[in-house]
């Protein structure tokens, strides 16, 4: 049965075009998050009274910044586009592929995780020329920490986009969500070390020590690669379990439309 | 070698729903549909009609499993749907109301190619390719292939959202609405492609529609819902055939009197009283043949004198107006 295979390609081939056909939006995308970028990067400089920054400060907000701008994109992608498909009225005919829904969005979610990363590559690029620091790329180390980081995410989004199917009109809360994103980020594990279970948190805390401190995925103390592991599979899982539910109840009230 | 070739009684039944139910909840039920059961055979284009929220786009919801079904059963080609959403999905697709059902931002094109891969018909086997290329030609778009769907008139619009869907090439095919928002040239398009394609084909098609004339010239049954209830499935002719005998026009010079207008009011007749350039026409549709005595009568005694007297055709139209109408009076 290629079945699966056709339809991998055709979404794949719809979001490619969607993407070139759509590149003006994906470069003011990028440019407006290299300008925040830069904002905050002059910002922080300012609040050093105009000294030096330290060069780690500067490179940890580069890690988190980039981290942060590849988890809007993917928490978006599922959210928003989940919604804006039962809006127009898409969504059920996706609903209707006899592999599922479930399959074709996880298509999309493979092919918009292609272009979330090229497009941060981008932007990574952009500060780390802007602000002079060369941050270690240390791939084999960065994919597993990246991929994890991204899986608590994608279970948020998987929340956030049933909501979506059961509640019509939550726009104002998806923007809400993203800046909660920074939250998880800013928490300092030393000082609050629980926060480390919360998403985005301690990967973010393992990409800076791979990106700045140059350590390799195993020098990592045990605990923390296994709270990373651990983090995002149940964040997804219940991500996941939470969309289900929803697809149900909107199922049951007939949601799943634009109704 | 007797199972193999075993035929399922239901195989020829592309459609059954049996005692379907669907209760909305919330903090006021809706009933949407109740107790609903038809059948459509293999290869039989249908009509799903009713007056607004009679329950047919539940119906059609409950049967593709985007809605919930709270009690009932759906057979697609025999094999049991009811909650097993991904089994009637793999032989039906679907045209729905109100909504965009394409990409707006893709081509004709790319959304013909895009949908049909989800039921994995792929533009790239040459055939299903040649497939895509006549469904368009046949619609009138095969020069729009390359036009984004945002730019075209709702007709086209709705053509490409009908020819993304039998571009799936299942063997039964749901329509709700087809026909909203066309233009009567539109619309007459698909009057004569439909029934084109069902015969070409061997498709079975679903159809709702409030357009009367479209549902008459296309489908050969037909299931009217009211309240979420099925109140007549029979086949077109047949509907037709019991009013035809019973429908009337009138006409007579000078205004009714008023005990003639209150004598026709209460013949049950659904009357329809004009008055025009001093003429005064009646158009009624009589429960009873007997009751035309009794028309004939009442008019007599008040004085009126009945100039021409004609039975009209009926058509669909009226025939659901007054079926509706009875239902409604009934409860
Ligand atoms: N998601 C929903 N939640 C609550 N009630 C609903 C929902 N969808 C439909 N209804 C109600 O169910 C009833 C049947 O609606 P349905 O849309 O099936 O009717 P319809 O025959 O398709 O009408 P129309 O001709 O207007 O398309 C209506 O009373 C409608 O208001
Ligand atoms: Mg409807």
């Amino acid at each position: 049965m290629k079945h699966w295979r056709t339809v991998f390609a055709a979404v794949l081939y719809r979001d490619l075009v969607m993407f070139q056909r759509y590149a003006f939006n994906t470069v003011s995308g990028l440019i407006t998050l290299y300008i925040v970028f830069l904002l905050i990067f002059f910002g922080i400089s300012k609040f050093d009274g105009g000294a030096v920054v330290s060069a780690s400060t500067v490179e940890s907000m580069i890690v988190g910044y980039v981290l942060w701008s590849m988890s809007i994109a993917v928490y978006s992608e599922l959210a928003w586009s989940i919604t804006n498909e039962a809006q127009v009225g898409t969504l059920e005919q996706l609903y209707l592929c006899p592999l599922g829904f479930g399959f074709v969005n996880a298509c999309h979610l493979v092919s918009s995780l292609l272009t979330n990363v090229l497009f941060n590559a981008v932007l990574l690029l952009a500060a780390m020329a802007t602000t002079g620091r060369w941050l270690l790329i240390d791939l084999v180390s960065l994919t597993p920490v990246v991929l994890l980081t991204l899986g608590g995410v994608y279970g948020i989004g998987f929340a956030v986009g049933g909501l979506a199917l059961v509640y019509k009109r939550i726009q104002g809360f998806f923007q809400i969500v993203q800046f909660i994103f920074v939250g998880f980020m800013m928490v300092p594990l030393d000082v609050v070390p629980w926060a480390r279970w919360l998403p985005l948190a301690m990967g973010n805390e393992l990409a800076r020590r791979i990106m700045v401190g140059g350590q390799r995925v195993w020098h990592f103390p045990v605990g923390d690669l296994v709270t990373l592991v651990v983090t995002a599979a149940v964040y997804l899982a219940l991500g996941v379990v939470a969309f289900r539910v929803a697809e149900r109840v909107a199922r049951n009230r007939g949601t799943l439309g634009q109704y | 070698m007797g199972a193999a070739i075993s035929v399922t009684p239901s195989a020829s039944v592309a459609l059954e729903v049996s005692g379907l139910h669907k209760v909305f909840p919330g903090k006021r039920p809706v009933h949407a549909v109740t107790d609903v059961t038809f059948c459509v055979p293999a290869g039989d284009v249908i009509g799903l009609l009713g007056p607004n929220g009679a329950g047919k786009t539940t119906i059609i919801k409950c049967v593709l499993g985007l809605v919930r079904a709270t009690s009932g059963v759906t057979r697609v080609f025999g094999a049991e749907t009811s909650n097993h959403p991904g089994r009637v999905l793999s032989s039906a697709a679907a045209v729905l109301e109100g909504a965009r059902n394409t990409y707006w931002r893709l081509t004709v094109w790319e959304n013909v190619c895009f949908f049909a891969s989800l039921h994995g018909v792929s533009a790239r086997d040459p055939a299903h390719r040649r497939y895509f290329e006549g469904l368009l030609a046949r619609f009138g778009l095969e020069g729009r292939l390359k036009t984004p769907v945002r730019e075209l008139s709702t007709g086209l619009k709705q053509k490409v959202a009908v020819v993304s869907a039998l571009a799936r090439r299942t063997p039964l095919v749901f329509l709700d609405e087809p026909t909203l928002g066309l233009d009567v040239e539109t619309a007459y398009e698909l009057r004569r492609l439909l029934p084109e394609l069902a015969r070409d084909e061997g498709r079975t098609l679903v159809i709702s529609s409030h357009d009367m004339h479209v549902v008459q010239a296309v489908c050969r049954r037909v299931v009217i819902m009211s309240g979420g209830r099925v109140i007549a499935d029979d086949e077109v002719a047949n509907l037709l055939a019991l009013f035809r005998s019973r429908r009337y026009r009138l006409s007579m010079p000078g205004a009714l009197p008023g005990d003639a207008v209150a004598g026709v009011r209460s013949l049950d007749a659904a009357a329809r009283i004009e008055v025009e350039d001093g003429v005064t026409k009646l158009e009624l549709q009589l429960p009873a043949a007997a009751a035309l005595y009794r028309l004939m009568d009442l008019l007599r005694d008040a004085g009126v004198v009945v100039e021409t007297i004609v039975q009209s055709e009926p058509d669909l139209e009226h025939a659901f107006l007054e079926l509706v109408r009875r239902e409604r009076e009934r409860q």
